[in-house]
């Protein structure tokens, strides 16, 4: 189960920290991006059918 | 919420995080906890890096009552350290803001390291104890899930590193910002003042740019996707602890000290004779002896000279000051001798804090938090009664509303003869101000409290006066 917080912590809010992390950061939001992008490709072909 | 004959009061400026929640009862300050947060409370007070906060009192005094309350619908009450006078970001000085910044990193790097986080970031954690910062948000602190980023980042950037940003890159006075906008800066806002070759200053890059643009790429996601995804993708503790120990760094980097204003040189240069001012000293010394006072206000207080002496007698001060980096060096000043009862502000007596938030009291108005036992009002008359036009009885109608019934008002009439009043005098045309003198100033005075003690200054053209404000 995720937790929510009471408080918006804002999607790119929590995204740029990992940016702002030095380079195991950057890392991290690399792969981030590269799974979203995977994702959509992997998707588009059913998303079509 | 409904609460029958439990002598309970709501503290307005907490109702954000619903599970728990700061209430008045019998003079003390307590936070009830829902189940959720009671047991995170728990687990926070047996951990080792709240204890060392509590013990270098880092963070407000905090103790569960045992047993809970029955009276009252919270699954346990904590009763916290009262702070002496309640004061809002936008009152404070830049050494105070980011002092303020440098705390709240430190609190949440040693929260991280023993597995807690705080829930938010926001510049309303902190307060002061004197010139010493405290954190208060007892509530904030939770156990830290692995793989998620700081919660409270996004509020860290607009109610204390955007403001910085505005005031140690552009100059830009950060505190009407603040006062406007009850959640601080939005970095879309603030990214547009950040153009050109600004863009290369210390944070402004990633922290506003980066930012605002993956705020605005990623507005559709929900934070409970992003998070997961974070996740998955290896985000881990040491990169929440790197992010703060950058931000650590970066705050330290902005030490901006305010240029030399108009007023900052003003007890070497003002226009005093030695004498006249050991008497002034002497007569607040006298008036804080014989009062006591539990809170006193200085207004116009610049360098703190007599906030210090008050200090000596009272419970705690409260020095108001409109110049912004006058206050800031009192505050750098105060901070460095560790003095915890001396609280400078500040703010402008002709414009001071409005209620503001929600139903513009979740955060109090200056005038409904000052009741002080001795309020002190030394060569301030004039620049409001001259300076900005404020009719002489409304002057001293302002001042008794920020006393307690039948504390003291300790007030300087300043001639129209004496040099500085003449000098704010040219400024306006002549005779505008016929009740400007003091056979027009001490009836009003005479109406508003009972005249105890009354010295003229050796220069001749200065007059103190202590008043008993009527009850
Ligand atoms: C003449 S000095 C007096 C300082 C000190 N109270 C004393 O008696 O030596 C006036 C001080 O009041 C401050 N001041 C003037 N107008 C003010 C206002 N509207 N609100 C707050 N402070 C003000 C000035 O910045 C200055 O520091």
């Amino acid at each position: 189960m995720t937790h929510l917080a009471y408080l918006d912590a804002g999607s790119g809010s929590l995204i740029v920290q990992a940016v702002v992390g030095g380079v195991a950061g950057a890392a991290v939001a690399a792969k981030l991006y590269w799974r979203r992008l995977v994702a959509r490709f992997r998707r588009q072909p059913t998303d079509r059918s | 919420m409904a609460f029958f004959d439990t002598g309970v009061q709501a503290e307005p400026g907490s109702f954000r995080d619903p599970g728990n929640r700061v209430f008045h009862r019998h003079g003390e300050v307590l936070r009830g906890l829902d189940e959720r947060s009671a047991r995170d409370w728990r687990a926070l007070a047996a951990a080792d890096f709240f204890r060392d906060l509590l013990a270098a009192g880092k963070v407000c005094g905090t103790e569960e009552l045992t047993p809970a309350p029955v009276d009252l619908p919270w699954a346990a009450v904590l009763r916290h350290e009262r702070i002496p006078f309640v004061s809002h970001p936008y009152e404070w000085t830049y050494g105070m803001l980011r002092d303020a910044a440098l705390l709240h990193l430190d609190v949440l790097r040693m929260a991280l390291a023993d597995g807690f986080t705080t829930k938010d970031g926001s510049a309303y954690n902190l307060q002061w104890r004197g010139a010493t910062p405290v954190f208060i948000d007892v509530g904030s602190f939770e156990p830290a899930r692995d793989g998620e980023p700081w919660a409270g980042y996004r509020q860290f950037c607009q109610t204390l590193l955007y403001p910085m940003l505005l005031q140690a890159h552009l100059g830009v006075d950060f505190q009407p910002w603040l006062r406007a906008r009850i959640d601080g800066i939005e970095p879309d806002q603030i990214r547009r003042l950040f153009g050109g070759t600004r863009r290369w200053r210390p944070g402004v890059l990633t922290h506003v740019h980066l930012h605002g643009a993956m705020q605005a790429r990623n507005a559709r996601a929900s934070t409970a996707d992003v998070r997961a995804q974070l996740r998955a993708a290896g985000y881990s503790r040491e990169l929440a602890l790197a992010t703060v120990r950058g931000l650590e760094k970066l705050v330290r980097r902005l030490d901006h000290r305010p240029g030399e204003s108009y007023w900052s040189d003003y007890q070497r240069t003002c226009a005093y004779s030695v004498p006249d001012r050991q008497a002034k000293e002497e007569f607040v010394d006298r008036a804080a002896t014989a009062t006591a006072p539990g809170l006193v206000l200085d207004l116009g207080a610049n360098d703190g000279r007599y906030a210090r002496i008050a200090a000596r007698q009272a419970g705690y001060v409260v020095a108001v000051e409109q110049d912004a980096a006058v206050a800031d060096a009192l505050y750098r000043a105060l901070r460095a001798a560790g003095e915890q009862r001396v609280l400078p502000l500040v703010m402008d007596l002709a414009d001071p804090s409005p209620g503001g938030g929600w139903r513009g009291v979740e955060r109090a108005a200056f005038g409904d938090r000052a009741r002080a036992d001795l309020v002190l009002a030394l060569a301030v008359v004039h620049h409001l009664a001259i300076g900005r036009n404020v009719p002489l009885a409304e002057v001293l109608d302002q001042f008794v509303a920020l006393t307690a019934p039948g504390g003291s008002l300790v007030v300087e009439f300043v001639h129209p003869e004496d040099p500085m009043a003449r000098r704010l005098l040219a400024n306006k045309p002549d005779g505008l101000f016929p009740d400007y003198r003091r056979e027009a100033f001490e009836p009003l005075l005479a109406a508003r409290g009972r005249i105890v003690r009354q010295a003229e200054l050796p220069s001749g053209t200065r007059t103190l006066y202590q008043v008993v404000v009527h009850g």
